[in-house]
């Protein structure tokens, strides 16, 4: 093994680079890249010590996605209409001098905030993707953004509200302390989660220690792990939860020491429980009607919960991308801690459920202080777009954490109203322009007849891609993008592992693709940007980087293996010592403890964000008035052959499962729809038309178009690649969740052609 | 000789097609019909009471393989060392003088057959080449629930008290094929 990590291969010529899979999934895997003549010619993933972080079916594609005939292989500049996807090839100092000169023209004309920067996550490296573009932006005078995750927001806020972190979770190999573990609309088979999770789920079960799992569809994850599969209505979980707690009060199981100890508001949430507030109560039958769930079935799972302890409540993110979702999240949370199931060894208290973390383990040295101020006379922020800006009324502003302490103005869901509104709806700024990268936005973005709208208004639109996505069609300039093996670059663990990925460069870019770290290198000289971040190499601002965490202790050794696998002594457990030692350890809430009644959600006088977790309904849930018009409701889950949309043209994905909207029997046959058959999904918002798979493995009144599939539309606005987002809401909830699974539909049959 | 087979932990196995696209990956073979290592999915029931597994399907090297014996070319042969099954790519005719014999006599499905006209059969060959470089099968090494083994069938048997039978798996009797299963047992009521 020489100094640059590489292994030869000796009678073949065949080079063995360490490098990692860093897309938006919930892992970042080791890949070990097999080159031969600068050509990478297979991959395999993680041969070392235990615990090997193995690649799934993604990475082990890799090689098909970097030489896919498709990928962008030169600038381009338009020539139809922005979103025909026609363009010409032009060189790159002609695309750049032109998106120089319409970022220099614009700034002057309009300012700073008219420029619109959609960073996605499509790489999660910490060096390329959005990050070299955001710093440049922020030199150039800043830009607009929005806060909001898709994937977590309503699980963020909840997470703050109740415990003031978002570092909640225990590591995986905790699970094998627990003696009965919830998966709560929670599927890591497909979805990761750490790539350590599914192995640890299955000796847990095999440990004997029980699994039930909770989601309207019968999972990949139900299938092997669950010994119970309950179903439950989408977006109905807070009801359930709120069951489970009226038996636990009722019947004396909750853990009345630890509530007095460390939580404060219980009296209120047990009166709303218990029907005190309101004159109803909360009864297994109240939920039964709403949920679907048996009452004796909800009964029996919150005495289980509630005396085989430590319990472990994971509540997966995906119930809480609802109308109403961090009621969800914050009814979950809630139960793990009245029945005190928080800071042990076994237990678990939901919320974000970050466990391993630099930032959160405080590996990270804290930064200059000088910029932190009273965040009610505006936030800090190195955006100077948003420097100072007041906090927004619906954010938990005097936590520091999440898109709670951004000063973003406009939210994820309100992108593409912003762009055609403006100031005039009440937005920050007139958009004139979008810097788009690692972003598949009309893709991927709630309602994307919207979005095709919005983008066809901007002056201007500047596009880092990969592929001819969604997106990339509606670029005026779009410029080719290398992928990770052409590229060095350092994945920081995801949710809850500790260890860090080194990404070794294995190739040489292909075509004239650059990283987006060589491009801003190239652009910033050209609109007049302090260079010396962009004149840095790769290795060095990787050094840079690393240098502030103190678990980075060897970065030659990181480098050469691939991968820094960082030893525990003991299994990670949020809160223990608040719970060992609470005299010295207050929850970082503005009480100290544990919120089951909020303060800091009072404040905000808003009866759709109560102050204890709720549950409520909204315009598009299942008892909605335009439930009649369409009866259906829709899922929008992760795929697995995906990571949201990247890996969708990748044929080894394709034919393993294709993109089908799943639909149970009992509609389907009341539909006249036979399996394969080719369907209509549509409402108000737009229509998709692709195969149904129909199956049992979904509850009837539910149908699922798993997101990430590639928008394609036809003449007549039909969208043929099934996209998902042309059917979700462009709203969020009270508390900023992404609503993509609160969405109702109606299926038909297609016409024929 | 000491017949080499497969282990497979049905109920760790997510479906997740790991094991498939490594070896396609490992092997060069584009998506289409070829697939050395297939992965089933075996679903039963009726809402709310279901049941799902799924099952490796790679070749199964029996001790007494039906493809050999059906090979008009005698291309196929087992292995007197580890008792592997391989195809000579010289002596097989092909598809074009050939109706697939040995798939049609495969109670397992294991030969395969690329789109070409004249297509020539291929099939796992428990990577061979790997084993003797002293690595495991690629599956083996991509599972990334540890699912898979590979190794002397009396020895596989007796590290997993392994047994011949799993869900959508028929042990043949005439083929005996070389392979022990942790099953997935199903729950469902009659």
């Amino acid at each position: 093994m020489n100094m640059d990590g590489m292994e030869e291969r000796g009678e073949d010529h065949v080079t063995i680079v360490p490098t990692g899979c860093c897309h938006d999934c919930g892992g970042r895997c080791v890949l070990r890249a097999h080159v031969k003549n600068g050509r990478i010619i297979r991959v395999e993933t993680d041969v070392g010590n235990e615990p090997q972080i193995r690649a799934c079916l993604r990475g082990r594609a890799y090689r098909q996605r970097v030489y896919h005939p498709d990928r962008l292989k030169y600038p381009m500049r338009r020539t139809g209409n922005r979103g025909d996807g026609k363009f010409e090839r032009i060189g790159w100092d002609e695309a750049l001098d032109e998106v120089a000169a319409k970022l220099k023209e614009i700034k002057n004309t309009y300012g700073n905030a008219s420029i619109l920067f959609l960073p996605g996550s499509g790489n999660q490296g910490m060096l390329h993707g959005p990050i070299p573009v955001g710093l440049m932006l922020q030199q150039f005078g800043g830009f607009t953004r929005f806060w909001g995750g898709v994937s977590y927001e309503g699980a963020l806020f909840a997470s703050m509200a109740t415990y003031g972190t978002i570092r909640t979770g225990n590591s995986r190999d905790d699970l094998l302390n627990s003696r009965f573990i919830i998966m709560w609309g929670w599927n890591p088979a497909n979805t990761i989660w750490d790539p350590e999770t599914n192995l640890y789920l299955a000796r847990a079960r095999e440990k004997g220690i029980k699994i039930v799992s909770i989601d309207p569809r019968f999972t990949d994850s139900a299938a092997i792990f669950a010994d119970q599969w309950i179903p439950i209505r989408p977006g109905t979980d807070a009801a359930m939860l709120i069951a489970m707690a009226y038996v636990v009060i009722t019947e004396n199981l909750y853990d009345k020491t630890f509530v007095d100890r460390f939580t404060v508001g219980f009296d209120k949430y047990r009166d709303y429980v218990l029907g005190i507030e309101d004159k109803e109560p909360k009864t297994p039958e109240w939920a039964e009607s709403i949920t679907t769930v048996p009452a004796g079935v909800i009964q029996d799972l919150a005495r289980e919960y509630a005396t085989q302890k430590p319990a472990a409540l994971i509540a997966g993110w995906g119930p809480a991308r609802t109308a109403m979702g961090e009621q969800y999240s914050r009814a979950a949370n809630v139960l793990t801690a009245i029945t005190g199931n928080i800071g042990i060894n076994g237990g678990y208290a939901a919320g974000f459920m970050r466990a391993y973390s630099s930032r959160e383990m405080k590996y990270i040295r804290p930064q200059d202080s000088g910029k932190q101020r009273d965040k009610s006379k505006g936030i800090p922020s190195s955006n100077p777009v948003e420097d100072g800006a007041l906090p927004r009324k619906d954010s938990l502003y005097k936590l520091s954490g999440g898109t709670n302490s951004t000063s973003a103005r406009m939210h994820y869901t309100k992108v593409y109203d912003a762009i055609i509104k403006g100031r005039s709806g009440g937005y920050p700024s007139d958009l004139k322009m979008a810097y788009i990268v690692a972003s598949n936005c009309i893709n991927q973005y709630p309602n994307t007849n919207y979005g095709v709208k919005a983008l066809k208004t901007l002056d201007f639109v500047v596009v880092h891609e990969q592929f001819m996505t969604a997106t990339a069609k509606f670029a005026d300039i779009l410029l080719p993008v290398n992928t990770f093996m052409e590229r060095s670059d350092i994945a920081p663990p995801w949710l809850g592992s500790p260890y860090y990925i080194y990404l070794n460069k294995a190739i040489d870019s292909l075509y004239e693709s650059k990283s987006d770290l060589e491009i801003c290198r190239e652009l910033s000289k050209r609109i007049d940007v302090p260079r010396g971040f962009f004149e840095m190499s790769e290795d060095d601002i990787l050094r840079l980087f690393t240098s502030k965490r103190e678990d980075i202790k060897d970065y030659d050794t990181m480098k050469r293996d691939g991968v820094l696998k960082i030893k525990l002594s003991e299994p990670i457990v949020s809160f223990k010592d608040q719970i060992r030692d609470p005299e010295n350890n207050p929850f970082p809430t503005l009480s100290g403890k544990i919120e089951i009644d909020c303060d800091h959600l009072a404040e905000m006088k808003n009866a759709r964000i109560p102050s204890i977790p709720k549950y409520l309904s909204h315009d598009e849930h299942y008892d909605a008035p335009k439930s009649a018009e369409y009866p259906l409701q829709l899922l929008t889950t992760h795929f697995k052959t995906r990571a949201h949309s990247t890996w969708h043209n990748i044929p080894w994905m394709q034919e393993i499962e294709p993109h089908a909207v799943w639909i149970n029997s009992v509609d389907a046959e009341n539909r006249g729809v036979k399996d394969g058959d080719m369907v209509d999904v549509f409402n108000d918002r737009g229509r998709i038309r692709i195969p149904a798979k129909v199956t049992e493995r979904i509850m009837p009144g539910v149908v699922n178009v798993s997101q990430g599939a590639w928008y394609d539309p036809d003449e007549e606005g039909v969208d043929k690649g099934g996209c998902a987002n042309v059917l979700t809401k462009d709203d969020k909830s009270p508390g900023g969740a992404v609503q993509v699974n609160s969405a109702l539909v109606q299926v038909e049959p297609s016409p024929r052609e | 000789m000491s017949q080499i087979g497969f282990y497979f932990d049905q109920t760790r196995c997510t479906g997740c097609n790991t094991c498939s696209v490594a070896c396609k990956d490992w092997y060069n073979i584009d998506a289409g019909p070829v697939n050395l290592m297939r992965v089933k999915v075996i679903e039963r029931g009726k809402f709310p009471d279901l049941f799902a597994a799924h099952l490796i399907c790679p070749c199964y090297h029996c001790s007494d393989p039906a493809c050999v014996k059906a090979c008009p070319a005698q291309a196929i042969t087992r292995r007197d060392s580890d008792g592997i099954v391989v195809v000579d790519h010289e002596k097989c005719i092909g598809t074009e003088e050939c109706p697939e014999r040995c798939l049609k006599a495969c109670p397992y499905d294991a030969p395969q057959f690329g789109p070409e006209a004249d297509a020539k059969m291929v099939k796992c060959d428990l990577c061979l080449g790997r084993l003797t470089e002293g690595k495991k099968p690629i599956c083996v090494e991509a599972c990334p629930m540890m699912a898979i083994d590979v190794g002397p069938l009396d020895e596989l048997k007796t590290k997993y008290a392994g047994s011949q039978e799993a869900e959508g798996f028929k042990y043949s009797k005439t083929c005996k094929p070389s392979v022990v299963f942790k099953p997935k047992t199903c729950t469902l009521k009659d």
